[in-house]
């Protein structure tokens, strides 16, 4: 009843609802496409000096890979200024003279890449991929002739792994992220709206048991957060091609149990504040900002202070965050990861015992 | 044997305020009792510590036998509690709202129909309307529902009419009786003191101390002073003068009159006041002897106390 109760209030709550189902969505996406570091059809202008089959090969190949758009052919050095000026081109490659002849002749054919740096991270990301290009021509160009000493010096620096696909990275941490919110910030508040409007007070003198209103609450909002995290997930596979190593089972049955973590925390902090407001602060800066912060999700914890990464071991999401990785990315199974679930389920049963002892709390 | 029985209670809070001190009352079964005092009087401390949500600092309470502060999940299955501020769901409607507290109480409302029927007709009209939604004087009779829905053998109403309009508040007032009927003990709080009159007994509370309990009439026959009443033009400027006043008396604003309450013998205080009031040139109405109401008696009281 307190559960039908709590869906009649969530699905009256129209704002909350479609907030809370529409986030996830807008986030993911979001974070997929702003924050990627994925770089597809960047302009970039060619200095052909020689012209030649060979030359022609290379700039056939760079246009092909679908990172590169060959936007002009400029005959000099300074007409590639006035295409980064005027045609927004992001990077410029010049072969030299002769490529053909060197390439067949010379052990090292040196190319030159010209960026512009005003974005640092888009310039490295293309330089690593015209890098990779190039290492691929080279090494298709030396099966086919059979002379394998040939080899390319790039004139740049090599800061990113061209084929690291951030959304990978991004994906495992949203879906914390999102079940955070929804389970532990949702849930706090309505524990609490129930202490402010004064129905609490109603509840805890029928006979009903704590253990039942904490379930009522807690329930819902897992539902509604396993519907988003669901949502998060298919979206990533159609949309951003991430994989999923492991077995999808062992997938939602880790996030449930996240979930129910999350959740009872949220009940612990709807526990011990007085009123909404007081719930969601303690919700943001007691649970959000280190899920943001110490889960390993934007900052590796193993480049933090000590402190942190002691600090960082009683926060859920850390170990969900470990343990999501495991299954989508190297799919890992039950036993593999059963020391995080039993971690996270350990937190949530001793956040439940202690949100009931508090809500009976006389004085 | 008596329905509520309280013995030296006290509360304190933050360990400075006090709210109760040595609070000792006995309502007996079936009984309308009144808690009748000022907003921060301590009457819904009180209240909380007999609905169980609060504990004493020390004490003994007993429901019908039951102690409060040990038994307290037996004593919640016979009490009814309508908390001073609205404390349903106001996004669920009525119908909703009653039924959740229905099976909250593993009751339901066809079980205890005939008990809230006289209440439920007033308010079925708007069953499908959000809780939120309704008047003060609506929201009061379903929170009321709510409170009767498992047949609580006592039912605890905190301030109930606050803020209800006086025909809702006389209809509110009706029902109480057709509940006392049925056998319910009825502890009622107010501030308004033309209410306390409708109470079998009232106890008069102040600062968290009780001054007084008796039926309304001997409180009433209790009033040791002599009551008048007159109208003026300036209270505030009478006020003043009267404050000079070399009589026994005691009076207070009482709307646009003045009540004005002597402790001397009126055949000569009476010209004296008069006289008093001319050299004062204060202009007044028809100085007219009155019977005391409840509050004129609780004012006598605190007054005399102090």
């Amino acid at each position: 009843m307190i559960l039908k109760k709590e869906f009649i209030h969530i699905i009256r709550d129209t704002i909350t609802l479609s907030l809370v189902l529409a986030m996830p969505i807008a986030l993911v996406l979001l974070f997929g496409f702003t924050i990627s570091t994925d770089i597809r059809n960047a302009k970039i202008s060619v200095l052909d000096q020689s012209m030649d089959t060979q030359s022609k090969a290379l700039v056939d190949r760079l246009s092909a890979s679908g990172y590169f758009q060959v936007v002009s052919y400029p005959n000099n050095e300074l007409e590639i200024d006035n295409d980064f000026k005027n045609k927004d081109i992001k990077l410029a490659l010049i072969i030299p003279p002769n490529f053909e002849e060197s390439l067949s002749k010379e052990s090292t054919v040196t190319l030159q890449v010209i960026n512009d740096v005003s974005d640092l991270n888009v310039a490295s990301i293309l330089n690593n991929y015209v890098r990779a290009v190039v290492q691929g021509y080279a090494s298709d160009y030396n099966d086919q002739i059979t002379k394998s000493t040939s080899s390319f010096d790039i004139t740049v620096k090599m800061l990113y792994n061209p084929e690291s696909n951030s959304v990978y990275m991004f994906v495992p941490g949203i879906i914390t992220l999102i079940m955070v919110l929804v389970t532990a910030l949702l849930s706090s508040i309505t524990l609490a709206r129930e202490k402010e409007t004064g129905t609490m007070r109603m509840l805890l003198i029928t006979p009903v048991k704590k253990l039942y209103i904490i379930i009522g609450k807690v329930i819902p909002y897992m539902i509604i957060s396993f519907i988003s995290t669901i949502a998060i997930l298919v979206i990533s596979v159609t949309v951003f091609k991430m994989p999923i190593n492991g077995s999808l089972l062992m997938l939602l049955f880790l996030c449930i149990i996240f979930m129910l973590t999350a959740a009872s925390f949220g009940m612990l902090i709807s526990s011990i504040s007085r009123t909404q407001v007081d719930a969601m602060m303690i919700t943001m800066m007691g649970l959000f900002l280190p899920t943001v912060l110490l889960s390993g999700f934007l900052f590796p914890l193993n480049s933090m202070p000590m402190v942190f990464q002691v600090l960082a071991n009683i926060f859920p999401a850390k170990w969900f965050i470990m343990a999501i990785k495991d299954v989508m990315i190297k799919g890992s199974g039950f036993f593999d990861i059963w020391l995080y679930l039993a971690i996270l389920f350990g937190m949530a049963v001793v956040f439940i015992i202690f949100s009931i002892s508090r809500l009976d709390k006389r004085n | 044997m008596s329905a509520i029985n309280i013995r030296g209670v006290n509360k304190t809070y933050d360990g400075k305020t006090a709210a109760l001190k040595d609070i000792t009352l006995e309502v007996e079964e079936g009984e309308v009792f009144g808690l009748v005092g000022p907003d921060g009087a301590g009457k819904s401390s009180l209240f909380n510590i007999l609905t169980t949500l609060l504990l004493p600092d020390g004490g003994e309470i007993s429901l019908f036998g039951m102690d409060v502060i040990r038994d307290y999940k037996s004593v919640r299955q016979v009490i009814g509690y309508l908390p001073g501020t609205f404390s349903l769901y106001p996004d669920l409607s009525v119908q909703e709202n009653l039924d959740f507290f229905a099976v909250m109480y593993k009751s339901s409302i066809e079980e205890n129909m005939a008990l809230i029927e006289p209440i439920w007709k007033q308010i079925s009209p708007f069953k499908d309307r959000k809780a939120g939604k309704l008047s003060g004087g609506m929201k009061q009779k379903l929170a009321l529902c709510c409170a009767l829905i498992h047949r609580p053998r006592v039912l605890f109403l905190d301030e109930p009419t606050t803020g209800v309009d006086p025909v809702s508040r006389k209809e509110f007032w009706d029902i109480l009786k057709s509940i006392r009927s049925q056998n319910i003990t009825v502890m009622v709080s107010t501030p308004y003191m033309d209410e306390a009159t409708r109470c079998d007994r009232i106890a008069l509370i102040q600062n968290g101390k009780i001054i007084g309990v008796n039926p309304p009439q001997t409180i009433i026959d209790q009033f040791k002073g002599k009551l008048y009443t007159f109208q003026s033009d300036d209270i505030f400027s009478l006020m003043q003068v009267l404050e000079k006043c070399p009589l026994d008396c005691n009076y207070y604003p009482y709307g646009e009159h003045c009540h004005i309450a002597f402790y001397e013998d009126m055949d000569t205080a009476m010209p004296a006041f008069k006289q008093f009031l001319a050299e004062h040139n204060q202009s007044h109405g028809e100085i007219q002897a009155i019977q005391p109401s409840v509050e004129d008696c609780f004012i006598e009281i605190v007054q005399r106390n102090n």
